[in-house]
């Protein structure tokens, strides 16, 4: 199996061979090698099997718009990639590749069945087949055809890789490092701009790379642009999309061309702005449409040339061609020179241009001009091609191993596209070409359709004298998609080329229908007598070829996946062992369980603490807002539900914030410090949205007022001290505050010090208790913590966490915004009317808490629930019905917002909403829950202390 | 990812630092209570929504801070303008 | 006043030598959010002046926006809260800690997560932009030298963020 690698020739290093294997065989190689090319070179034709039918697959092309060649690569645990392109996968000593879509094996595979029962699969066969029955769907469709389809395999083991990521900016980036891109890149060159020059390959030059009369020409240029230092080359770099603003997403490849597992990332995701974008993408050639044309072995004709000159690999031993262009007989005679044989040409023109057929016949080769194949005989790869005359007639056989085809060409227009760029019909061409840019872009070279490729004429599908119906010649290899799924598709009735490709799944691939979509367009055309410009064109989307999910997540992963906001006392937490949660962005201590506690154990502890003594607990997340200025009481006056300008300076106040819908959006106490400055506080997870609803009013509805508004959230630690005892732990730690109960009532504020710390220290309660919120400047936090800790040994002081914060504010029927409110609550469905100022003239949603819906009656109101079984716990979120005995689907009317076991109340307690709630204390409402329906009463949310006694000592 | 300029910063920055907030010039009723519920209705929830030119709010929310207006065509995605707030409708 | 406990600050005391580039945490300092109609508003309380600007440092005091200016100051400075006047004096010196970056690869490892240009972000520029999803101030005290402001939380994440790029 050595024949094909030719003697000499090719830009591979015939000094360094590799080894590799194929689906376990062991295959040789040289450096410069693509996967494929070095398979090839080993007389391997068959790479994978297709997508629908199963079909044996061969290379199409030496790039990436390979269809049909996609391949898995294994560098070990984790390291899986599927669905590489053979001929974009650079040859490493000891590879490990693999065929995808085959079983049990490439040669023999099962689910070529399909193929037999081709007439059964006929375009949209999913949407017409698996209708009915729909039961049918879940159990015995969906998992069979999941099982046949895809492509290659999803890794299951986590990803070991990391990856990098940057932002880049220059004047001017060039797509594409063929001569265009090249002849680009030396003209930015010589100005003062910041040139970037990328280019997918290993190599720059593009199709320099298989013309060895332009590798001097190439030398000599990329000596040059390495010369200059405005220029940075970025190769194995692939620009997958055109975003607005010239902003191009890119991936640079660094290790998967290395053999072993290397240091460093894998790949790098370059996300780049460009004042001018100059696209030198090139083109792609057209393969023909004919019966057999995706037999291994039938290839594009320029796919062949780069393998015969860039590689030194000969596809075939004796080779045909199938041109309706010029293109095609030079790179067959490009072939011939370097020692390829080429058996005939076949031209499906009557006329060519005279010098082609001078040289052919200068070479000897066999040319039938008007004539077409029609067929290819070889399933695993091909033997013979049968050719006619165009009108069906002089049927002959060509023995040959390969046959390349030359059906024009198409302008990658890809990332044209995804910037929006119009696009023009060129009928000479036969291709739509770059026309009105939406950005700062052009295209040069082959990709806006300026090329010397010689002439051609576009052919739809070639002429056979066989029936069309019975026809298996295919547009999009990589979909299985046929001449006649498309024809099928207009007489269903498809007009637009949107529908048809969606119904016949044409262009849809992975390879954005590089190959297929032109194609695809010019039988559309045909079997509806229009011309293409009124059928449209796809729209082209990101990426250019896949990429991988590392290479966009960039550094997003592990550790920096999203930051874990931690508090100062987070640290002392983590020894002592806590049980956290994640609030918003930040992470907070649950529960502190000791040896042998569960969550119930812990919390029932850390609750008895509380309220027989002392906790203490980390409210440092809580939201801050430093509101300052002549006019800080008349703007909180208007925002808040509540009065605020009488407050006086060292008193708190609970305020209550609305969206202008009359919905509770936030709410928190906070402090007057003096005439002009406030101290507020938000929920943790509402800081950052609540200074925006201030900002957003106090900047563009009352500029007028003079204040201004500072986030402190992170400034302060907060320590909260809860219980009974909290004072008697504080009072040797505080100088300059007296803490007794007259002087420093609930509800205010002083300013002293605390260790040495200055501190504003709020006498407020979340929990019922006597308790004070200690806040000191961030960096004290944990050392604070753990002076009080010291301090409150002889009380047994409790460190609690976040679920003991909720069920002792449960119990005292405090609400959490978010979890008892849920964007629907007013003011007055959840029972705060009192926080509302009846005699206030405005505030943020003043006028929505009287519009019809909000004072209808039947709103879901917030309640307590008691169960009739104090010792059942409601599931939190349950739905609530009024007659358990209805007929399913019953009717509800609330759910379980907020549910505990009490320790203190030795019973279980919740919050809910429901409908009319505040009409139905006392009643019963049933909450059907797996396995039994709970029968509770309706009550007032104050379920402990309801006096407040326990505040006020 | 578009470039926005900021009227406040005069410079163009990415669209990460901005956020958006809404169609533009929608005033406070300067007397909510004054209003009937129609006309609170179509201050609260009633939105243009243009294909074409649209007037908008936006926030350089990780830069200035500032809140500002700016005219897109929701077609294109393109900005024609931006400005302050408080200036009159461009 | 006696400082009896200790501060904790969440990134490491000790520098990180990358390659090309020295991660280092800044000491604490004292800062403080100066709001105000006009710059000359707290020229007058602050008696320096300060930039008008927006984006740009000078004396220690960067104008973030028309009326927020950044002061900052050596750890324990304080200064005159404003009380009475139109403006406003908030002290946020914990809220922030300060990342220095340092050497020829600085600009790299900011532009790994950060969309602004920096070849045309000159010396004495500071301004409030964004890291990947975090929000920072970056001030540009030399070609290769930035001092970068984060809220505290984020600031293990920033410095990972950071020595992850500069050991590339």
């Amino acid at each position: 199996m050595t024949g094909y690698r030719l003697p000499t020739g090719g830009r591979i290093n015939r000094a360094a061979p590799l080894t590799f294997s194929f689906d376990g065989t062991s295959f040789a190689g040289f450096e410069g090698d693509t996967l494929a090319s070095a398979l090839l070179a080993s007389g391997v034709k068959l790479f994978g099997r297709s997508f629908k039918y199963h079909r044996p697959r061969g290379l199409v092309g030496s790039g990436s718009e390979e269809p049909n060649a996609l391949i898995s690569v294994t560098r070990g645990p984790g390291r899986f990639t599927p669905n590489l392109r053979a001929t974009n996968v650079d040859l490493y000593q000891g590879m490990e590749a693999t065929s995808q879509n085959r079983w049990p094996s490439l040669k023999f595979d099962f689910g070529a069945i399909n193929d037999r029962l081709g007439m059964f699969f006929p375009a949209g066969f999913y949407n017409k087949t698996f209708m009915w029955p729909r039961s049918f769907w879940e159990k015995l469709y969906e998992p069979a055809i999941r099982r046949m389809a895809g492509l290659g395999q999803a890794p299951t083991d986590v990803d070991p890789d990391h990856y990098a990521a940057t932002y880049a900016h220059c004047d001017v980036l060039i797509i594409g490092a063929g001569p265009a891109g090249i002849d680009a890149a030396l003209e930015a060159a010589a100005t003062n701009k910041r040139i970037i020059l990328i280019d997918e390959q290993d190599e720059l030059g593009g199709g320099a790379l298989s013309d060895p009369t332009l590798w001097p020409w190439l030398e000599r240029s990329l000596k040059a642009l390495a010369a200059s230092p405005n220029v940075q080359v970025l190769a194995r770099t692939t620009a997958f999309g055109y975003f607005h603003d010239n902003f191009i997403g890119a991936v640079e490849r660094f290790t998967d061309h290395l053999p072993g597992i290397p240091h460093g990332p894998r790949e790098k995701l370059w996300r780049i702005r460009a004042a001018e974008v100059i696209l030198a993408q090139g083109a792609i050639e057209r393969p023909l449409v004919f019966e057999g044309n995706d037999t291994p072995g039938v290839m594009l004709a320029s796919a062949a040339k780069v393998f015969a000159l860039r590689y030194g690999v000969a596809v075939g031993q004796s080779v045909a061609l199938m041109a309706s262009h010029d293109s095609g007989w030079n790179d067959a005679f490009a072939m011939a020179g370097a020692g390829v044989g080429i058996a005939a040409i076949i031209d499906v023109r009557d006329v060519v241009n005279e010098a082609l057929l001078t040289k052919a016949n200068g070479l000897g080769i066999n040319v039938r001009l008007g004539h077409s194949v029609i067929g290819v005989r070889g399933r695993l790869g091909v033997k013979a091609i049968s050719v006619a005359r165009n009108d069906g007639t002089a049927v002959s056989d060509i023995t040959c191993d390969a046959l390349l085809m030359a059906g024009g060409w198409t302008p990658t227009v890809h990332l044209w596209s995804h910037s929006k760029g119009s696009l023009a019909w060129r009928d000479d061409l036969g291709a739509f070409v770059p026309d009105v840019p939406n950005e700062n872009v052009r295209c040069v070279g082959a990709c806006a359709g300026t090329w010397n490729f010689g002439a051609g004429v576009v052919v739809d599908v070639l002429p056979t004298p066989k029936d069309p119906a019975r026809l298996k010649a295919f547009v999009d290899f990589q979909n299985d998609v046929t001449a006649k799924d498309i024809k099928l598709a207009v007489r269903e009735g498809f007009r637009s080329i949107e529908h048809i490709k969606r119904y016949t799944t044409n262009g849809m691939a992975t390879d954005q229908g590089k190959t297929s979509n032109l194609n695809g367009l010019q039988i559309a055309s045909t079997a509806l007598n229009k011309p293409v410009t009124d059928i449209g064109l796809t729209t082209f989307r990101p990426p250019y070829t896949p990429q991988t999910f590392g290479a966009l997540a960039g550094h997003a992963k592990g550790a920096l996946f999203q930051p874990t906001r931690k508090t100062n006392i987070d640290s002392w937490a983590e020894e002592q062992g806590a049980v956290f949660e994640l609030v918003a962005q930040w992470r907070r201590a649950r529960y502190f369980p000791k040896a042998g506690e569960d969550m119930l154990a812990a919390v029932n502890r850390e609750c008895r603490m509380v309220r027989s003594s002392v906790g203490i607990f980390d409210a440092s997340t809580l939201g801050k807002i430093e509101v300052v200025g002549p006019d800080a009481a008349e703007f909180l006056n208007r925002m808040y539900t509540n009065p605020w300008k009488a407050l006086e300076p060292g008193r708190c106040r609970y305020g209550l914030l609305l969206k202008e819908d009359g919905f509770i959006t936030d709410d928190g106490v906070s402090a007057r410090l003096a005439p002009d400055r406030f101290h507020l506080t938000t929920t943790t997870g509402g800081a950052a949205r609540v200074l925006n609803l201030m900002e957003d009013y106090l900047q563009t509805e009352w500029p007028d007022l003079n204040v201004w508004l500072t986030s402190t959230s992170e400034h302060y630690a907060v320590i909260a001290l809860q219980g009974p005892n909290a004072r008697k732990v504080l009072e040797p730690l505080v100088e300059g505050i007296d803490l007794s109960a007259e002087a420093f009532p609930h509800m205010a504020i002083r300013e002293g010090t605390i260790c040495g710390i200055p501190t504003r220290l709020f006498r407020v309660s979340f929990t019922g208790e006597l308790g004070y919120e200690i806040n000191v400047p961030s960096a004290y936090g944990r050392t604070l913590w753990e002076r009080i800790m010291a301090e409150g040994a002889r009380y047994d002081i409790t460190p609690y966490g976040t679920e003991t914060m909720h069920v002792l504010r449960a119990e005292k029927g405090f609400i959490i915004v978010g979890q008892d409110t849920d964007g629907t609550v007013t003011p007055f469905d959840a029972g705060l009317d009192w926080a509302v100022g009846k005699k206030k003239a405005d505030f943020v949603g003043k006028r929505s808490l009287a519009r019809p819906d909000i004072v209808a009656p039947g709103r879901k109101q917030l309640v307590g629930l008691l169960t009739d079984d104090p010792n059942m716990v409601l599931e939190e979120g349950a739905q609530i019905v009024a007659d358990p005995n209805q007929p399913v689907p019953m009717k509800m009317i609330g759910h379980v917002t907020s549910s505990y076991w009490s320790e203190t109340l030795g019973r279980s307690i919740a919050m809910a909403l429901v409908e009319g709630g505040h009409s139905k204390m006392g009643q019963d409402i049933f909450v059907p829950m797996p396995g039994k329906t709970h029968v509770a009463k309706v009550s007032s949310m104050m379920f402990y202390d309801a006096e407040g006694a326990r505040l006020n000592v | 990812m578009i470039l926005i300029h900021c009227p406040y910063c005069d410079e163009k920055r990415a669209e990460l630092e901005f956020a958006y907030a809404g169609e533009a010039h929608i005033a406070r009723p300067l007397d909510p209570s004054a209003l009937s519920d129609e006309e609170w209705e179509t201050y609260l929830f009633i939105r243009n929504n243009p294909r074409g030119r649209h007037h908008e709010r936006w926030r350089h929310a990780h830069g200035c801070g500032r809140f500002f207006n700016a005219v897109r065509d929701t077609v294109t995605d393109k900005f024609e303008t931006t400005y302050k707030a408080g200036e009159p409708r461009k | 006043m006696s400082e009896l406990l200790a501060r904790i600050e969440p990134t490491p005391a000790v520098p990180f030598a990358g390659n090309g580039v020295t991660v280092t945490s800044a000491p604490p300092m004292a800062r403080f959010s100066l709001r105000a109609r006009k710059a000359t508003d707290l020229e007058k309380l602050l008696g320096v002046s300060v930039p008008q600007k927006i984006g740009t440092m000078q004396n220690g005091v960067m104008c973030l926006g028309p009326d927020e200016w950044l002061m900052l100051a050596p750890h324990g400075t304080k200064i005159a809260d404003g009380s009475g006047l139109s403006l406003a004096v908030t002290e946020v010196s914990d809220r922030n800690v300060a990342i220095l970056l340092e050497g020829p690869r600085a600009v790299a490892v900011l532009a790994a997560g950060c969309a602004l240009d920096f070849d045309h972000f000159e010396v004495g520029r500071a301004t409030r932009t964004i890291f990947e999803t975090v929000e920072i101030i970056v001030v540009r005290e030399a070609a290769e030298r930035f001092h970068v402001e984060v809220w505290r939380s984020f600031a293990p994440w920033l410095w990972t963020a950071f020595v992850t790029v500069a050991a590339q």
